[in-house]
């Protein structure tokens, strides 16, 4: 993925990214962390597509891209298993192929007994690791996440980290991961990208120097620790 | 910061014991003025009643309008209000209620009134003869009133006792029945549609407009109500016998006047009614004159009516299940 | 058992206030003593028993237009919604024509009807149309352009078509918009109908409950009124309690989320 002097302007003239540039090689774990309203959550959609740069370039590689939002939003009258398949579903798909892909992607994040539920009986957290199985579901090669477990408490917050960075070790898939919080982006990422106050520059890209498979106990280490005071001070930097 | 008093600073407490007196006040004048619509008298002596017509101003109120004109009321120590209602409420229910001193009616509604032990009673009848007909295009070739019944079309009609009598007599019909809500439009709009309509009224209207309206009389098939009775309550007239009386006297005089010369009554009811031209008033008026004077009344006085007439309808009602034989018809009517 | 007790606890208080309007009525007729004005409920009851044939005859012609006209709405309602939905330019042109459906007084507009279709079913059956059809057109409206912007995201991500989304998004989202709409409309529709047959109504064997009002009122029959104007609210809860279970039925994965929101 290559950003180059991404710009971005806003109808109201509010400039939100100014003169950003950011390469992300293939299955990279970055997560982009920044004061709020700073414009990580455009920065994504911008990648995704689902905005367009005022000026500047955007260029992905070969792949499907993934999105996952900071709101579960499951179309609440399907079921569990139908909503997993929806972007199969989308895209042409039939049924039975469909179907077979979201149980096996439910399986991946521990939901295989819930397929036949409905949204309005799932709690946060199991609509959370649906709308994860959703973005699965067609085997991206981009997985962009905007906050996703923020809304989630500290407990399934931190389950759902250690399955995303499974997944990920499994999949190797290029993640993007926007999020406010230190830990987490410290715990799942390889590398930390910082951006500023808006409008969004660039103040920090720091590599994560933490083992490769991780587990809950390296939240204790020492090197965890210094790492995400590596990224608070970049965001101090910044102006957040 | 100094408080500027002015001379309409109450305090709160005084505020609402005004408001209180206010509201108690309010209803008060209202309760007083809905109760007791009981004849007033006022300031010269003349009773203050209300005479409710159940139409607009047209012939077929003349004789009201020219006793009021003329000042056969007021000679006869009455002070006549005269309200043309809309459609709504049946006449006899706001002479029942006390809503109104004297209405027009029909003898059926009478008749039906009773049924429902309303004490009214019919003391002046307008129209010796039926005015009521139905009117079809003459395009239709029609013979007779059983042709409209037995034939295929549209009839606009009121759900009176005469459709019913009509329906039983020309049994089994054909024509399509639906409600008539006034004016002779639709009627113009299509050929095969027919309408009820009354004699002096809807022909003159549609031939004005280019229509070609022939006229069958319900009363030529034997069913033959007084209409545009003058109703009152049966209390009324055991309490006051001679305000009834002088209320019938000035009728008669009144219609005699609007017979003789409609033309300075027929204006005024034009200034009140600007949807019918002078031109059919004075047509309409012409037009009513046999139905309203023949010889039972140039013998017995206009508006008179006999028990056998009103023995007749009850029967007739009794039959096409309006009412039931609890109605005694000589009790519906008086000659004052 | 909890069944039992919830279906009773649910019908004890409206029963209440039933027989408390049922008895202030009697009093009411009893003291006034005019029945050509109140009837006593037990004339009503009498009625209804009596001519209990002509008033179901009247109940079937009056519940036949009513049915046409409130489906006619809802069908019309939701495809001239999904139509306006689609593009803002129509709506804009379109929508505000529309509320003229709501404004328009049928008494002005029944004898055009009739010489259109001639009086009885159809013009009948239209006025109910009429009546009914603008609030399933608003809410449907307001249900489909009223989505998520997360999830039209996510369907544009995977190059859903229009078609898509509409059919898979926007129309099961606003269901339960369109379903008030239909409510709404299920009630109108009855009083369109007992309206509509005030004015173009036929009279005769089996006429609507509309007509038979307007004649037992001439001819003073007032406990016929009543009784026809009961049945008639009763056709109108019947239709009103049938789009509720529709709507029960369609809506119910959605209902821990809609009690949530």
């Amino acid at each position: 993925m290559q950003i180059a002097a991404l710009h971005k302007v806003f109808d109201n003239d509010v400039v939100a990214i100014e003169n950003l540039t950011l390469k992300i090689g293939r299955g990279e774990f970055v997560a982009v962390l920044g004061p709020s309203g700073c414009g990580k959550s455009t920065l994504l959609r911008i990648i995704a597509g689902l905005e367009r740069p005022s000026s500047g370039t955007v260029e992905i590689g070969e792949g499907r891209i993934a999105y996952v939002f900071q709101d579960a939003h499951l179309l609440p009258w399907r079921n569990v298993l139908r909503n997993a398949a929806l972007p199969l579903e989308l895209m042409g798909m039939g049924r039975a192929q469909r179907l077979a892909a979201a149980r096996e992607a439910l399986g991946q994040v521990g939901l295989a007994d819930a397929v036949r539920r409905y949204p309005a009986q799932l709690s946060g957290g199991m609509k959370m690791r649906v709308s994860l199985a959703r973005a699965l579901v067609t085997r991206p090669d981009f997985l962009l996440l905007d906050e996703p477990f923020a809304a989630l408490d500290e407990i399934n917050r931190q389950k759902l980290d250690q399955q995303l960075r499974e997944l990920w070790q499994r999949h190797r898939m290029t993640v993007v991961f926007v999020t406010h919080s230190t830990s987490e982006a410290t715990f799942l990422a390889n590398r930390a990208v910082v951006l500023s106050s808006r409008p969004a520059r660039a103040v920090a890209d720091l590599p994560v120097d933490l083992p490769e498979r991780r587990v809950a106990s390296v939240r204790s280490s020492p090197q965890f620790a210094e790492m995400t005071r590596q990224i608070y001070d970049a965001l101090e930097r910044g102006g957040a | 910061m100094r408080e500027e008093k002015t001379r309409f600073d109450f305090n709160f407490a005084q505020l609402r014991v005004l408001r209180a007196f206010a509201v108690y006040l309010f209803c008060g004048a209202f309760l007083v003025s809905g109760c007791n619509k009981n004849t007033a008298t006022d300031s010269s002596g003349a009773a203050a009643v209300q005479l409710t017509l159940d139409w607009k101003p047209e012939p077929e109120f003349g004789g009201f309008y020219a006793a009021k004109q003329d000042g056969a009321f007021s000679r006869h120590g009455l002070d006549v209000t005269l309200t043309p209602a809309g459609e709504g409420a049946d006449t006899w229910q706001l002479v029942a209620t006390g809503k109104t001193q004297f209405a027009t009616s029909s003898a059926d509604q009478v008749l039906i009134a009773r049924k429902q032990n309303a004490d009214v009673i019919a003391i002046f009848a307008v129209y010796q003869t039926f005015p009521q007909g139905i009117m079809v295009h003459q395009s239709r070739g029609f013979k007779t009133m059983g042709d409209v019944f037995t034939h295929d079309g549209v009839l606009l009609a009121e759900d009176n006792a005469w459709l019913h009598f009509l329906e039983n007599k020309f049994a089994p019909v054909r024509v399509r029945i639906t409600y008539y809500s006034g004016g002779v439009s639709e009627f113009l709009a299509k050929k095969d549609y027919s309408q009820q309509c009354f004699v002096t009224s809807e022909p003159i209207l549609a031939k004005h407009q280019g229509g070609d309206p022939q006229t069958f009389l319900i009363a030529d098939e034997g069913f033959n109500p007084y209409t545009t009775v003058v109703i009152c309550k049966g209390d009324l007239w055991r309490a006051h016998p001679d305000e009834v009386r002088a209320m019938a006297a000035a009728c008669r005089e009144g219609w005699r006047d609007y017979l003789d010369q409609p033309d300075p009554v027929n204006a005024t009811m034009h200034g009140l009614n600007a949807d019918m031209d002078l031109q059919t008033f004075a047509e309409a008026a012409a037009a009513q004159k046999p139905l309203i004077e023949t010889d039972q009344t140039r013998a017995a006085g206009l508006g008179t009516m006999t028990g056998d007439r009103w023995k007749d309808l009850a029967d007739q009602l009794v039959k096409l299940g309006v009412i039931d034989s609890s109605v005694d018809p000589q009790q519906c009517f008086v000659n004052p | 058992m909890k069944t039992r007790r919830t279906i009773f606890s649910a019908l004890w208080p409206p029963a209440i206030v039933l027989v408390a309007a049922v008895l202030a009525m009697h009093v009411a007729a009893s003291v006034l003593n005019e029945s050509f004005l109140l009837p006593r409920p037990s004339a009503v009851a009498k009625v209804m028993f009596d001519r209990r044939d002509e008033l179901l005859a009247s109940l079937w012609t009056t519940a036949e237009a009513a049915l046409i006209g409130f489906f006619a709405s809802g069908f019309g309602g939701i495809a001239v919604g999904m139509i306006l939905s689609a593009s803002p330019l129509v709506r804009r042109a379109i929508y505000p024509y529309t509320v003229f459906f709501q404004t328009v007084p049928i008494v002005a507009i029944a004898p055009l009807l009739m010489i259109w279709c001639g009086p009885g079913l159809a013009a009948v059956a239209l006025s109910a149309f009429i009546v009914s059809v603008f609030p399933v057109i608003a809410n449907t409206l307001s249900g489909l352009l009223s989505t998520d912007p997360a999830l039209e995201d996510l369907f544009r991500l995977y190059g859903a078509s229009r078609w898509a989304r509409l059919w898979k998004l926007k129309l099961p989202m606003a269901l339960p918009s369109i379903f008030t709409g239909l409510r709404v409309a299920a009630g109108l529709a009855v009083i369109g109908t007992v309206v509509g047959e005030f004015l173009v109504g036929l009279f005769g064997p089996g006429e609507g409950l509309g007509v038979r009002i307007v004649s037992a009122k001439k001819q003073g029959r007032t406990d016929e009124v009543f009784a026809a104007v009961l049945i008639a609210s009763l056709l109108g809860l019947a239709m009103f309690a049938a789009i509720n279970l529709a709507a029960k039925l369609m809506l119910r994965h959605w209902h821990a989320s809609e009690q949530d929101n």
